[in-house]
């Protein structure tokens, strides 16, 4: 019977690490800092249960039926720990109240737990074997729970998952204590139902986590998730806010539709408008149509191709019926043929050439996408420009990345092209910045009329740069030497801190 | 078009459960060893019926063999014929693919060439790397070049950065300061012919111990001194003479960021070789048999015999005694046991902290690191790749680290090459579809303390009547562009 009892002893014990752990785990996993926040946690969680064991000397009555409550508690609050940590830190402004607030009361009961058993016990053995073997048990408990956090629990159940477990095992505890301790408690029916309750409580818990942690996910996006997709290459999540559309690939905001007329009129316009006729028109990136839709307003392009690495995204802005109204049908148009494929690859093995190309690939985050801003890709591109064709490039920020934005130009003027660097204003954005290309010359066209933005007199502001943006010396981005790349992540790094 | 903000929060969660073992395909390859072993032990029979003549026979279609035929056809030369014991020439810069990618089964990379390499930049210009001066970018090594894995994360770089002391950092810079003095002396060349002396100080110790003489105790700076030396000649620091491996650090000084590098390495280079070389090429046609017969040379094939007025001969120095009994067996030389291993991986490991590298190297570990054949890719997605990984069996006797090499089976070797990648990638048993490893028990010379003055070396070097040496070993280090120099030199002898 013994062995019964230590064993108590040895879960509780495991039970009290594990909430403390997850309590600093998901504290320094949420807010940074490390070493505060489990120094914190720790500090106050001990704190707490030196209170629970002052307070236990209140108790005189009842010891085991207070004991088997207090276990319930504890398996209820400290199962719960890690759902309501996470829901706090999405839907409230409150995250560090209720962070101590949980562990003050996850302390104070564990605390409680082990002078009362103590007590309890006190009756079935010595004083000196009592004390060795409870105070044995309980130090192996923690040793068992703080091996098995991060090796088993975090890899395979996750927080959630794991703090609802060792909540079901408290509730067990309690449930067999109604037996073990039957003699002293006399009437039990009330206490085990009691039990059954809260262990059906955690365990649906336990079903339900999955849709626990996507609920404090959804809420990290502003506004209502109206659709969310993994795609091979990405994640995909479009959110609408009144008539608010945004696309976030990868959680980067890709565009708002409120103001990404502005983005495409820019990206298009000035350079397709400047093409005397314009049949061919290549589109890399730009999965969404937007910038096909801006194109197709020139009744001379016979054929826009767009090539765009994920079949998600196309397919997505060719069925879905609220994009397919962002770009008005475009990918419905005889005139589109749309290819999933990768840019530079593709470039390699078609020899087509284009009178108007548009560049919007993704920000140059990392080496893969910085190799489609060397001048190896910019002379492959060359290839397939006739001497009047214009390329529009979408060159990140020339206020937030400036010399990353004047790297690209540079980039695309040592490959050899004319470069004329422009910018925009995008709310959702800042400052954008453009960089038009050719092997010729270019002349400010006449925008086309019924435009949202762009007009002819604000065609040439765009042209100018002012003194915070202007151009600034930089070195050409070669595969060889990705100096845009470490410009690029030094410049966002400094901005975001 | 793309906002700075990020949420890490599902990575971070997700992403970390262990993935259960699962079977791993692969084998040995080129087991060509019985063939080269049939030679040596004279179990061929010599060819009957009249001879075949041609003015210049070339053994070994290695890249002195290739170079020495591709100098013959500029020069308008075509009366020869290229004798390879393989089914496809290329020697130490074959190559294979699967449908993930291209893979090299030795060198890999070209260094970009000094000035002083003429040969070299006349074969790059001919082959259109090197176009009005400057280098295509699309072969250049595309960033980023390498990474060290040490003290448990991966550093940008293969010179040690992490954890040093103060102490560690002045002998990194005193030992700069000491190899540009000695690159100053101008004798550190590449083709090393130019400037090599007939004998030197620095030939006669160990390249370990001319550190120890000149104060360098840094473990971090000993570990990237041995890497060096066990990279380009097979051979513990301790096993190279001090001017070879000083000649590693001092004879190059790149003008432009490189080197060279192709999936599939310097098969790129080999394949197009072979394809200037068509019509002249006999593989699986080793030759057995090599004799003078009055002012004209007869090489025996199993297939038939050639008659030439002259023999290039670019196949391993150690081989000839086998093939022509007048020649003394060599023993003042010493080859280095290699493995390379090409690793397939259907999905790649997870990574924390730098991308992954062209040159991936694990410090401390007795492998050399793999390379990522995928790494030229201009793809912007990759999500299945092969990996090259290198092991020089250094640091003991060759003869027993081939029998080493040798006589450990494939399941053994794919243990340990998966423990040593695992130090850096804890998932890697769940990523490896495919092993195939090239065991090769001579893959190159090693250039030992007293290697410059040594009298086979120079026996090669200065060649027989009518009988030319085309390979590294005349140089006593296998390099690309020491092979191609002794081929060349060749050539322009026959």
């Amino acid at each position: 019977m013994a062995i019964v009892f230590f064993l108590s002893v040895f879960l509780i014990a495991a039970c009290g690490l594990i909430y403390e752990l997850i309590a600093g785990a998901l504290a320094s996993y949420l807010l940074g800092d490390s070493i505060l926040q489990f120094s914190t946690v720790i500090g106050a969680y001990l704190f707490a249960m030196g209170i629970g064991s002052w307070l236990s000397k209140y108790i005189d009555k009842g010891l085991v039926h207070r004991f088997i409550t207090i276990e319930l508690m504890v398996g209820l609050v400290g199962g719960f720990s890690s759902s309501i940590l996470f829901l706090a830190f999405a839907y409230t402004d409150a995250f560090r109240l209720i962070l101590y607030s949980l562990v003050l009361l996850i302390g104070i009961l564990v605390g409680l737990e082990i002078p009362l058993l103590m007590r309890i016990l006190k009756e079935r053995f010595h004083f000196q074997e009592l004390v060795a073997n409870v105070l044995t048990f309980d130090y192996l408990g923690a040793l068992g729970a703080s091996l098995l956090f991060p090796l088993v629990l975090v890899p395979k159940l996750g927080m959630v998952r794991s703090a609802l477990l060792f909540g079901l095992v408290n509730a067990g505890v309690a449930l067999w204590s109604t037996w073990i301790f039957q003699k002293q408690i006399g009437p039990v029916r009330r206490l085990r139902l009691v039990a059954i309750a809260v262990i059906a409580a955690l365990g649906a818990g336990m079903v339900l986590a999955d849709r626990i942690t996507d609920a404090a996910d959804a809420s990290l996006y502003a506004d209502d998730v109206i659709l969310s997709r993994n795609t091979r290459y990405q994640r995909i999540v479009v959110t609408r806010w009144k008539d608010d559309v945004r696309l976030f690939l990868n959680s980067h905001l890709q565009f708002s539709s409120r103001d990404e007329y502005r983005y495409h009129e820019a990206l298009v316009h000035p350079g397709l408008a400047a093409v005397r006729t314009p049949r061919n028109v290549l589109v890399l990136g730009g999965g969404d149509g937007l910038a096909v839709r801006e194109i197709l307003r020139y009744p001379a392009v016979e054929s826009v191709t767009l090539v765009d690495l994920d079949p998600g995204m196309t397919d997505l802005f060719t069925s879905h019926a609220m994009l397919r109204s962002l770009n008005g049908d475009a990918f419905h148009s005889h005139k589109v043929r749309v290819i999933n494929a990768d840019a530079f690859p593709w470039l390699e093995e078609n020899p087509a050439q284009f009178d108007f190309v548009v560049i919007d690939f993704p920000d140059p985050t990392n080496f893969s996408l910085g190799k489609l801003y060397t001048t190896a890709f910019y002379r492959l591109l060359k290839r397939h420009l006739k001497p009047e064709s214009l390329v529009a490039v979408q060159s990140t920020s020339p206020l937030f990345a400036r010399q990353s934005f004047w790297c690209i130009h540079e980039t695309i003027r040592a490959a050899g092209l004319n470069a004329w660097p422009y910018h925009v204003y995008v709310p959702s954005f800042g400052e954008w910045g453009f960089i038009l290309a050719g092997r010729g010359q270019y002349e400010r066209p006449k925008i086309p009329d019924g435009l949202k933005y762009l007009t002819q007199t604000t065609l040439e502001s765009l042209f100018h740069f002012p003194a915070d943006m202007a151009a600034v010396p930089a070195e050409p981005n070669r595969l060889n030497d990705q100096a845009l790349v470490r410009y690029y992540d030094k410049e966002w790094r400094d901005f975001s801190h | 078009m793309t906002s700075p903000i990020k949420f890490t929060r599902r990575a971070a969660l997700a992403g970390l459960s262990v993935k259960a073992e699962r079977p791993i395909a692969g084998g040995f390859v080129f087991e060509s060893e019985n063939a080269g072993h049939a030679i040596r032990d004279r179990r061929m029979p010599l060819p009957a019926g009249p001879p075949q003549k041609k003015h210049t026979v070339i053994v070994g279609g290695g890249i002195g063999g290739l170079s020495a035929g591709w100098w013959l056809r500029r020069q308008g030369f075509t009366d020869f014929v290229l004798l390879e014991m393989e089914s496809s020439a290329g020697g130490n810069s074959r190559s294979g693919g699967n449908d993930v990618s291209r893979y090299p089964w030795a060198a890999h990379y070209v260094p970009v060439p000094n000035k002083e390499s003429v040969y070299v930049r006349e074969l790059f210009t001919e082959l259109g790397l090197l176009v009005d001066g400057e280098w295509d970018e699309r072969w250049l090594c595309h960033t980023p070049r390498e990474r060290l894995f040490l003290h448990g994360r991966w550093q940008d770089g293969i010179e040690p950065e992490l954890g040093l002391t103060a102490e560690d950092h002045r002998q990194f810079r005193a030992f700069a300061g000491r190899i540009a003095e000695l690159r100053a002396t101008r004798q550190f060349t590449i083709p090393m012919a130019i400037g090599a002396p007939a004998q030197s100080p620095l030939d006669t110790l160990s390249f370990k111990d001319w550190l120890r003489r000149n104060g360098f105790t840094s473990p971090y700076l000993h570990w990237l001194v041995d890497y060096s030396t066990r990279d380009d000649f097979g051979a513990a620091a301790s096993e190279t003479s001090a001017w070879a491996g000083i000649h590693y650090f001092a004879a190059r000084e790149a003008e432009e960021n490189g080197p060279l590098t192709w999936p599939e390495g310097n098969g790129w280079i080999a394949s197009r070789l072979i394809g200037k070389l068509a019509g002249h090429i006999q593989t699986g046609e080793p030759a057995i048999h090599i004799a003078k017969a009055g002012v004209k040379w007869r090489v025996h094939t199993p297939k038939r015999t050639w008659e030439a007025d002259r023999v290039i001969y670019a196949a391993p120095a150690y081989l000839l005694p086998y093939l022509d009994p007048t020649v003394p067996p060599v023993r003042e030389m010493q080859w280095s046991p290699w493995l390379v291993a090409n690793l397939t991986l259907d999905r790649l490991p997870a990574e924390k902290g730098l991308e992954p590298a062209w040159d991936n190297v694990i410090y401390g570990s007795p492998s050399l690191g793999y390379v990522v054949a995928t790494h030229q890719s201009v793809r912007t997605h990759i999500d299945k790749t092969v990996w090259t990984y290198y092991y020089a069996l250094a640091g003991r006797d060759p003869k027993t680290a081939r029998h080493e090499l040798l006589s450990t089976d494939w399941g053994t070797w794919r243990e340990r090459i998966l423990d040593d990648l695992s130090r850096a990638h804890k998932d890697i048993r769940a990523c490896v579809s495919r092993i195939d490893i090239f065991r090769n028990g001579h893959a190159m010379v090693r250039p030992s303390p007293g290697f410059l003055s040594n009298p086979a070396r120079l026996g090669w070097v200065r060649g027989r009547e009518r009988f030319h040496y085309a390979s590294a070993d005349a140089s006593g280090f296998s390099l690309f562009e020491e092979a191609q120099y002794r081929g060349i030199l060749a050539a322009g002898k026959a």
